[in-house]
């Protein structure tokens, strides 16, 4: 059963962009063919097309979800005239006279989509014409290999590239961007009526078009186009078309513009009576009788809009019973300095608000997509340099200006702390004769903490052990060996344990029943893990047991291992068993790893300090969320006021971040360097919560000036899944920390109640706002008080926030009280259970 | 009651975890069924608009984690629900044996005013994986929902979109019911007064 995996496994601790995408196509050349094309070519090679422009960042966007969005390079290139000789020869005149000339020449320019997934090496020359702009007909010949030429649309939305003959070309729905959507769009109508799926520019993130708008501002003082929009990737590609062919704005359909039109298109686009789409339809139907108008014309609403319509707009307009969209908030929106010029300004344009006006709730939408855009900024910017100076000006909620985060000790800049660890400064870190280690723990994990470890060049499966506490720090290479294999042989052990007991139907018939629960939980629970991740996708093995629902689909040998560390790990702690959330925290440790059973152990140690998060009472998840309450109180009063009237200060809405550490909302490659910075304890045990925080301080105007009920911030809260950039959060995270932690010192330098370490107390009372029915109670882990606790009885405690809300309001310093559960995220120690406590609460069969 | 008043239909879905709760939601309201949806932790809702005798009203299905332990967090969901669904698995007669655990467990958390009157639906679900895995049969389930009050029931697929509009519809209709019974009530506060008072911060933690 335990296959030892093999080498050839694909590993998903590598580059963070590898694993999602489709495997290259058909650019996937071998290596002497791809040689030719990494570099330019003579303009007479045989193979390749001519790139004469192209623009990135263009996307097709195959589903709602922006998860889907598949980026690529749209391009005008020219491939040669059948066998013909003048690849080389520079575009002639701008536009032919006539047109039967033109369509010979057109016929040979090819507007194309190519997905970034599937071009290989030819990336670099794509780049360098982008770079070299469009405001010149291209002078050197950049060949590329041959996407391929179709005139009509397929299956295999946006996973392949496609190039359409100019003269094929129809027409181009061209939709600049504006309210409705923030990506402007083409899609272009072929002449055989059939529509391409929309390109979507996605122009903040495209250089070039931000390099125009600079541009265009220098030389105009406006980022304006002519037509009054703000210049945007699409204006570009019809300024490459109109070098080659004729265009013409349809005045019935000002976003139809027609390409090289003869006499009746223009009649039916340009001139005569009621404008519309019949008119449209009525041409396109009169050329091609065979296909239904209809579908041909729905075919042009691209799925975003469908989406839009249907989904988002109805759903936004039920979100908010509450309030109705009024021209005020659009003011507020208007006004609001956090969000990007573009949108206040958009906001501003009376339009836009009549047409909000309509969707009641449309503010959320609103508050969603200027977040959007302000997270895409900043992500951009981290993509640049990391410096506090960056980090300072990121800042913006009114919680206050973030501190310059102190060099360390050892010297290092904030630029080079940031720096993954390599494997190679890792096993610096190490006597190369002994393999002890010859810092501190705590400088290794400052280091890690800060900086995470290399995706790519396996450091992680070697540290990773040491910070999931299977390895001592302080061992030699030769007892971390002797160590891991008296672990591989208790691993093989348990599970040999529980693979008796199952054939055998060992124990009594409670144990048994409870047994088969478990493991058809596991089984659906592995079925239902991390499947987008290249190892646990697909089925391609027969299910060992024919009785399993799954047996009809198959299995995979990683979602086998999955479930066979899952039992061992249900057996290893039958107190607590398996929880659900436990596969989600065991994918990452296994994805690195890539073998059982140390992942299995590492999951081990991950659990102990995770336990308290599956206890059948939950009293450690309203724990944390008790102390995120208190947190918030502390931080951020007039947030934790807005809440509080929302009924939200259950904080409830971050039960799945806290439960699984943030799993669901990040992407699999930022959860490893999340986890790993966690794991080091470097400032808190709890770090997790400044992280929670540092995400809800993030959205705090948005939800205090947008959110009107529970239900809304749940719905919000779940959706920022996907959206949150990790390392300005991570910073950000350090920060309130620090802030905290100076808060707490000042609090304690004048307050009545000094920092002086009590004995260990437990809490008498549930926490204030507990409800009837809810039967569990928080309960402090064994070390989670270890500097401490505050001298507070239950009473006080019951009014804690109170005081601290108060207190930072009116400057009234001396009645703030720091709760035992706030002071406890000082410690460093791992919050471990007990024993006994387990067997209490777990909830498992042991119990 | 203005008739222009936009009308919100809460309604829960239960039952144990993996029968299908997150699937049956989507299939209803984004048409599709994914084999990868991945287990719900904590809750969540989506919402869809549907016509109700030509009255517009807009349902907010609240899907929750199936197994037990996080119930006792998520309950602060169940308050204001008109409509509770109680979905299992016909090839899985643990999630059927617990359906009268769920029922209970909901009308204690949610009181509602009526608990004898509060509408429920049940669904089976999973229809499509074939007479030989089938462990529930529909006379027995049909059986069950006779003597909890003739509760409608419904053998579905989300899988394979069996039956899941006509569920749905049900659904909406009794909740709509329900919730306009709740607005007659509402015209007397006093009788909505018994719940309240000591947790008025509304909170489960
Ligand atoms: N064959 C079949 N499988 C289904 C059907 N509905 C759901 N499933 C599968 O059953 C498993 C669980 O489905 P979910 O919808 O995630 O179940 P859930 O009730 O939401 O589970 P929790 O979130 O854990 O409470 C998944 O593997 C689904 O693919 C169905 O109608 N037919
Ligand atoms: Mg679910």
């Amino acid at each position: 059963m335990a296959t030892p995996p093999t080498d050839s496994r694909p590993s998903t601790s590598g580059s963070p962009s590898s694993p999602y995408s489709p495997t290259a196509s058909f650019y996937d050349m071998s290596d002497d063919e791809e040689g030719e094309y990494s570099t330019i070519r003579a303009a007479k090679s045989e193979k390749g097309v001519k790139l004469l422009y192209t623009k990135s960042k263009t996307y097709i966007h195959p589903s709602a979800s922006a998860k889907d969005n598949v980026p690529g390079y749209i391009a005008l290139i020219q491939q040669k005239p059948g066998n013909g000789p003048n690849v080389s020869s520079p575009p002639s005149s701008p536009v032919a006279s006539s047109s039967t000339r033109r369509t010979a020449e057109t016929a040979n320019i090819l507007l194309a989509w190519v997905p970034e997934s599937s071009m290989g090496d030819a990336r670099d020359i794509y780049n360098k014409v982008e770079q070299a702009g469009s405001s010149s007909p291209p002078k050197q010949s950049q060949l590329v290999p041959p996407p391929p030429v179709t005139t009509s649309h397929n299956a295999g939305l946006g996973t392949y590239p496609f190039a359409v003959p100019v003269s094929d070309i129809f027409s181009i729905l061209v939709r600049p961007p504006s309210a409705g959507w923030w990506f402007g769009s083409i899609v272009i109508n072929t002449r055989g009526g059939d529509s391409f799926p929309a390109l979507f520019f996605h122009d903040s993130e495209c250089q070039s078009t931000i390099d125009q708008r600079k541009k265009l501002q220098r030389e105009n003082f406006s980022i304006s186009t002519e037509g009054g929009g703000m210049f945007w990737g699409g204006d570009e590609i019809m300024r490459w078309l109109k070098r080659y062919t004729v265009v013409e704005r349809s005045s019935q359909e000002p976003s139809i513009y027609l390409i090289d039109p003869n006499e009746v298109d223009k009649l039916g686009f340009g001139t005569g009576g009621k404008p519309s789409s019949d008119k449209v339809r009525n041409v396109l139907e009169g050329k091609h009788k065979d296909e239904p108008a209809q579908s041909q014309w729905q075919n042009v609403e691209d799925p975003v809009v469908k989406v839009l319509k249907q989904a988002r707009w109805s759903f936004l307009e039920k979100m908010s019973q509450v309030t109705t969209f009024t021209r005020r908030t659009a003011q507020a929106v208007a006004e609001n300095k956090n969000l990007p010029p573009q949108v206040r300004r958009l906001m501003q344009d009376p339009q836009v608000q009549t047409v909000s006006e309509e969707f009641d709730s449309a503010r959320l939408y609103l508050a969603r997509w200027a977040m959007g855009i302000a997270e895409q900024s900043e992500k951009e910017r981290s993509q640049r340099v990391w410096s506090a100076k960056e980090a300072l000006e990121m800042e913006d909620s009114e919680v206050g200006q973030f501190e310059i985060l102190d060099v360390d000790a050892q010297g290092l800049s904030l630029a080079d702390k940031r720096k993954p660890v390599t494997l190679k400064e890792w096993n610096g870190f190490f006597n190369s004769r002994t393999g002890s280690l010859e810092k501190t723990p705590d400088e290794v994990k400052e280091r890690i903490f800060h900086g995470g470890l290399d995706e790519e060049d396996g450091v992680r499966k070697e540290a990773w052990l040491f910070l999931l506490g299977v390895y001592e720090w302080n061992s030699t290479k030769e007892e971390r060996h002797a160590k891991m294999n008296s672990l591989r042989d208790e691993y093989i052990r348990l599970k040999g344990a529980w693979w008796e007991r199952m054939v055998d139907e060992q124990g009594t018939l409670e144990e048994r029943e409870w047994w088969k629960e478990q493991k058809m939980r596991i089984e659906k629970d592995v079925h239902r893990t991390d499947r987008h991740i290249p190892i646990f996708a697909g089925e391609d093995i027969p299910h060992p047991d024919l009785d399993s629902p799954f047996a009809e689909s198959g299995t995979n040998v990683h979602l086998e291992q999955m479930k066979d560390m899952l039992l061992t790990y249900n057996e290893y702690n039958r107190d607590l068993g398996y929880v659900q959330g436990m596969s989600d925290l065991l994918a990452p440790i296994y994805a690195v790893e890539q073998d059982d059973a140390v992942a299995f152990w590492g999951f081990v140690g991950f659990m102990e300090r995770m336990e308290r998060n599956f206890l059948r009472d939950q009293s450690g998840m309203r724990l944390q969320l008790l102390t995120l309450d208190h947190l918030v109180q502390l931080l951020d009063p007039k947030l934790y006021a807005h809440l509080a009237k929302l009924d939200s200060t259950n904080f409830f809405f971050f039960f799945r971040m806290l439960l699984v550490w943030f799993k669901r909302e990040f992407e699999f490659s930022a959860i490893l360097r999340l986890w790993e910075g966690l794991w080091t304890d470097s400032l808190s045990s709890n770090f997790h919560l400044f992280i929670a925080v540092a995400i809800l301080e993030k959205h705090r105007n948005v939800i205090i000036e947008h959110l009107h009920g529970f239900d809304e911030v749940l719905k919000y809260v779940n959706e920022l899944s996907g959206t949150i950039d990790l390392p300005s959060t991570i910073v950000r995270a350090e920060s309130l920390f620090r802030r905290f932690q100076r808060t707490v010192e000042s609090i304690d330098r004048k307050s009545n109640f000094p920092a002086a370490p009590l004995p260990r107390q437990r809490l008498p009372q549930p926490p204030p706002v507990t409800r009837p029915g809810s039967n569990g109670r928080p309960r402090q882990p064994s070390s989670s008080d270890a500097n401490g606790s505050g001298s507070t009885s239950a009473r006080e405690r019951t009014t804690v926030g109170d005081h601290v809300a108060a207190g930072i309001g009116a400057g009234k310093e001396e009645t703030r009280v720091i709760s035992s559960e706030l002071r406890a995220l000082l410690s460093r120690e791992i919050p471990k259970l007990d024993k006994t406590e387990v067997r209490e609460h777990g909830g498992g069969v042991g119990s | 009651m203005a008739s222009r008043k936009k009308i919100l239909l809460k309604v829960i879905i239960l039952g144990d975890s993996g029968v299908g709760k997150t699937s049956l939601m989507n299939q209803y309201v984004n048409k599709k069924f994914s084999a990868s949806y991945k287990a719900t932790i904590g809750a969540d809702f989506l919402t869809k608009e549907v016509l109700v005798d030509d009255r517009l009203v807009t349902m907010q299905l609240w899907d929750t984690a199936g197994q037990e332990r996080f119930q006792s967090l998520g309950v602060a969901f169940y308050r204001g629900a008109d409509c509770c669904v109680l979905v299992y698995d016909v090839n899985n007669s643990k999630s059927f044996d617990t359906l009268d655990s769920w029922r209970d467990e909901f009308l204690i958390q949610a009181s509602p005013m009526d608990p004898e009157s509060f509408p429920f639906v049940v669904l089976g679900n999973k229809v499509d994986m074939g007479e030989d895995k089938r462990v529930i049969s529909s006379k027995r389930a049909s059986a069950f929902c006779q003597a909890k009050g003739g509760i409608p029931y419904f053998e579905t697929s989300a899988k394979e979109a069996v039956n899941v509009d006509q569920a749905f519809e049900v659904i909406a209709r009794n909740a709509l019911a329900q919730e306009e019974s709740n607005d007659f009530n509402a015209d007397y506060p006093e009788v909505i007064a018994i719940n309240m008072g000591e947790n008025d911060k509304g909170c489960a933690c």
